[in-house]
């Protein structure tokens, strides 16, 4: 396993399956939590000096931000002293689009570098009508392992009784932040996960000064989270999601892709789904077979339901939906 | 302030949390969660509530042996019993 800083363990969760070339809703929140988790990464590594109850950013840290890239285009932009802890991750949260793209390619450059993050065809791209239209989109792919370590080693610390560390501390504050709880943990273990947090909150020095600080933005953590929950929203014999409804509101979430005949069996039908993935430089691993298969696709688990669609002629295929801890 | 500990840390500590050891044998939490309940993962507590403590060197040896047998297509049961017989 490779040893990897605060900022960079928080990017291959948030950047994973985001659109690389385009700012989305959902990546404008990724960034934003990203830029915060390097001024999190220098609080660490006691980069800061308390000053009344101010923080002060160490001039040495400022002067030698150069040789880590991604932290020198935010911390530079921020100055020496802002305010308290609360202040600096608003301020670094408030940073303007182009600052966050600049970031962006700084963090992504540092973990491309090490092989751990990859531009791949994004899942979209897989669409029906993406495909057949020959539309490109690029997305990113997190090392499929290191990623299951990082998500893993979170869930293995707060999970369990005994000691949680500052990093995984930080990253479930991050992870809150972000809206992306529900991505790791079931609905269990999320009570179990919010009672541990409230106790850090109350006994643990950076759970207490951390908890109660909130970045997040509303409306856009909102679009986020509307456009998940309308997942949910509708439950049919053959799957869950009003993206049998509404697929337009966010086809990321609800890929379509057609199969070579039409009422083929679950085995042809899957045959053809892998097939289409892996043309495009996806990793599918089957699950579960069935009638409708649970594959892992790249870093995300998908439920593959048996679909069609209806235009002139019915297409027949199946639609993708991702499945979260239930 | 605990930190998170380096490889190098891990590597020359004679125990391990179950967090260090989803890093070191690449398995989920939940899959040694599950061996640790069923009894085939042997741990050190000092008290309730407190880390659960695993000898690294047995502890990872164990979890590869376990990795090696489920791979050859035995069951859990069975792969208990195999440990029995190799305590």
């Amino acid at each position: 396993m490779t040893e990897l800083t605060l900022t960079q363990q928080f990017t291959m969760i948030a950047l994973n399956a985001q659109r690389s070339l385009e700012m989305t809703n959902a990546k404008i929140v990724a960034l934003r939590c990203m830029a915060v988790a390097v001024i999190l990464e220098v609080y660490l590594d006691s980069g800061f000096t308390q000053d009344k109850n101010k923080l002060v950013l160490k001039k040495d840290v400022l002067n030698h931000s150069h040789s880590i890239r991604y932290r020198e285009t935010i911390l530079q932009p921020l100055g020496h002293t802002i305010g308290d802890l609360s202040g600096w991750l608003k301020q670094a949260s408030l940073l303007s689009k182009r600052k966050l793209i600049e970031f962006e390619h700084a963090i992504s450059d540092s973990l491309k570098e090490m092989s751990l993050l990859e531009e791949i065809p994004h899942i979209l791209g897989c669409d029906l009508y993406f495909h057949s239209a020959g539309v490109e989109i690029k997305g990113y792919r997190s090392h499929i392992q290191e990623y299951t370590m990082i998500t893993e080693h979170i869930r293995a610390e707060i999970l369990e009784d005994g000691t949680v560390t500052d990093e995984t501390i930080c990253m479930l504050w991050l992870l809150r932040e972000s809206g992306c709880m529900h991505d790791f943990f079931s609905r269990n273990e999320l009570e179990q996960v919010s009672a541990r947090m409230y106790r850090l909150h109350q006994d643990n020095p950076l759970g207490k000064a951390l908890y109660g600080i909130r970045i997040h933005r509303g409306i856009e953590l909102a679009i986020k989270q509307f456009l998940r929950m309308k997942k949910v929203a509708v439950k049919t014999p053959v799957g869950s999601g009003l993206n049998f409804l509404f697929p337009i509101l966010e086809r990321s979430q609800s890929v379509f892709i057609d199969t070579e005949a039409m009422f083929s069996n679950s085995t042809k039908r899957l045959h053809d789904v892998r097939m289409r993935l892996e043309s495009m430089d996806h990793a599918v691993k089957v699950l579960g077979d069935g009638t409708i298969p649970i594959i892992k696709i790249d870093n995300t688990v998908y439920e593959a339901i048996p679909y069609a669609t209806y235009g002139r002629v019915p297409i027949h295929g199946v639609r993708l939906l991702p499945i979260h801890p239930s | 302030m605990s930190r998170q500990r380096s490889m190098e840390t891990i590597l020359a500590s004679e125990f391990v949390s179950i967090g260090e050891l989803v890093r070191l044998t690449e398995s989920r939490y939940s899959t040694l969660k599950f061996y640790t309940e069923e009894g085939m993962l042997s741990f050190e507590q000092a008290e309730e509530n407190l880390t659960r403590k695993f000898n690294r060197q047995t502890t990872v040896a164990r979890i590869l042996l376990i990795k090696e047998l489920k791979s050859n297509g035995l069951s859990i049961p069975q792969i208990k019993e195999t440990l029995e017989m190799d305590k």
